[in-house]
């Protein structure tokens, strides 16, 4: 369970003042739980990511993750960035292998089990390829992969597919849903998408503008396994994306 | 790039070292300039290939090789431990900064005449002529490449188990390599060039005492033969790094 108790972090501008990124932000998030953050751009969702990964201290407040204070990254849990931030001096192979070999497991059974990830990602035969021969789409799934890879059991995930096309995009979420539904990782998932939000999660999150504050927390109540196709026509979820949108349009005055 | 991309660049490069070969014989062969004080290529070339094959000529650049590696390398080392130390450390950065600026823009060789008089004739005040001139730009680079890291590889491998003190050496070094590996591109080029008028100063042997030599007795043949020389040399060192570089950076995107 990862908790957020009145969190409020404030940066200083270039021009020496204060600004108030989120205010007083409390949340609470389930074991095995998918929760979108959504809002719309600068209200401050990837930086309560960031506090929740231990890479930014929150200016007041605290995380908590198991009833531990969050005070530093650690491989429970696990960031995917939408700028895949993958290591351009090791072959796909080499980034997968990064963590488990961090995490002091052997070389052959890091390999073994990095391979085998590979696979899952759909990856299979880019073992030696380094990120720059990848496409987008390939390089997210290696980003994936390197993350699962040591075990996480919150997956982090900073608008993991915004910098995709459409295509590849749809086909992501897919395969993250099917890779979700194995081992149910709970997965906090900032995105300023209100349908990949409203597919993907059990909670969306909704954001204010700056200064960041929840605005509203839906529960989205659709089955499991999800069908984009089969979702596509169910009324349940067109209202979902109605009525968020609509949210979505009255805090996001003067986009 | 392919095979034949590659032979057909190496062929326009060779247009204007040729152009200037041509050039070169055109002034002797219309007499622009005697041919006591401007000897022709051809017998510049052939005095080089007969000097190339003779121990005495051997010495001498085996003498400014020893120089310019010594130098170089320890201007590397150093360049890149203050660099790095600089980038990452801000107390180390306020005392290297400050330094740095100072020292940069002088003309190192006019420190010469003090190394001569404080560590002799011998390989020392070249050495450390070379090292003076190649640091800086050396240091540069890589304080540079250290301090632009892309914070998200960091907190990546944070995030996967990489404790604090490791992530100098298993993500900044790596991730400034190609910032490093440009400033020791400079840094040579400027140790080539340094060595050469170190020798040309005060030497008792080296390429550059070769060509003062020649010219205070007025051979005019063995004099451009350290010249031509200097700058293979200087070609060849270029092209080896090239392909150090190349393999370490084989998977970054500009490389």
């Amino acid at each position: 369970m990862i908790e957020i108790n009145q969190v409020s972090q404030v940066f200083q501008t270039s021009a020496r003042q204060d600004h108030l990124a989120l205010s007083d932000i409390s949340l609470t998030i389930q074991d095995g739980a998918f929760v979108s953050i959504l809002g719309p751009s600068g209200c401050g969702k990837s930086t309560l990511l960031y506090i929740v990964g231990g890479f930014v201290r929150p200016t007041r407040g605290a995380a908590k993750m198991k009833g531990r204070a969050i005070t530093g990254p650690g491989p429970d849990r696990g960031p995917v960035f939408q700028e895949f931030a993958l290591f351009p001096w090791k072959s796909v192979l080499g980034n997968v292998m990064y963590g488990p070999r961090q995490q002091g497991i052997k070389h052959a059974e890091a390999e073994a089990q990095s391979r085998a990830l590979i696979e899952m990602v759909g990856l299979k035969g880019f073992e030696d390829f380094y990120p720059k021969e990848l496409s987008g789409g390939m390089k997210q799934r290696v980003a994936l992969a390197r993350t699962l890879a040591y075990h996480p059991e919150v997956l982090l995930m900073d608008e993991p597919f915004g910098a995709l096309d459409a295509h590849t995009r749809t086909r992501l979420q897919n395969d993250l849903l099917n890779i979700w539904e194995r081992d149910r990782k709970t997965v906090l998932f900032v995105t300023h998408s209100v349908e990949e939000a409203v597919f993907l999660s059990d909670k969306v999150v909704m954001m204010t503008r700056s200064p960041g504050r929840i605005r509203e927390i839906i529960e989205i109540d659709l089955p499991r396994p999800r069908r984009r196709t089969e979702l596509l026509l169910d009324p349940r979820y067109q209202k979902y994306i109605v009525e968020i949108e609509r949210m979505f349009d009255d805090s996001g005055e003067g986009e | 790039m392919n095979g034949r991309a590659i032979t057909s660049d190496l062929l326009l490069g060779m247009i204007p070292i040729v152009l200037l070969v041509a050039l070169w014989q055109a002034l002797v062969s219309f007499g622009y300039a005697p041919v006591t004080l401007l000897p022709p290529p051809g017998q510049v070339f052939s005095r080089m290939a007969q000097q190339l094959l003779s121990t005495t000529f051997q010495q001498e650049i085996a003498a400014t090789l020893f120089r310019l590696f010594a130098g170089f390398s320890i201007a590397t080392v150093l360049g890149v431990t203050i660099g790095l130390a600089a980038a990452v450390n801000p107390a180390v950065n306020a005392v290297v900064r400050p330094i740095v600026r100072v020292l940069a823009p002088l003309p190192k060789v006019a420190l010469y005449p003090a190394l001569l008089l404080l560590v002799g004739f011998g390989h020392q005040s070249k050495i450390l002529l070379v090292t003076f001139d190649a640091l800086f730009p050396i240091l540069l680079a890589t304080y540079y490449g250290a301090s632009t890291v892309e914070q998200k590889l960091i907190w990546s491998a944070m995030a996967a188990g990489t404790p604090p003190r490791e992530i100098l050496f298993k993500v900044v070094l790596p991730a400034a390599a190609p910032s490093i590996l440009t400033g020791c591109r400079i840094g040579l080029v400027i140790s080539c060039i340094v060595v050469f008028l170190a020798e040309m100063i005060t030497s008792t042997d080296g390429l550059g005492h070769a060509l003062v030599t020649a010219a205070r007795t007025f051979q005019a043949v063995d004099m451009f033969v350290p010249l031509i020389t200097i700058s293979l040399v200087g070609l060849i060192l270029n092209g080896l790094l090239e392909l150090v570089r190349s393999y370490l950076l084989r998977g970054f995107p500009e490389a």
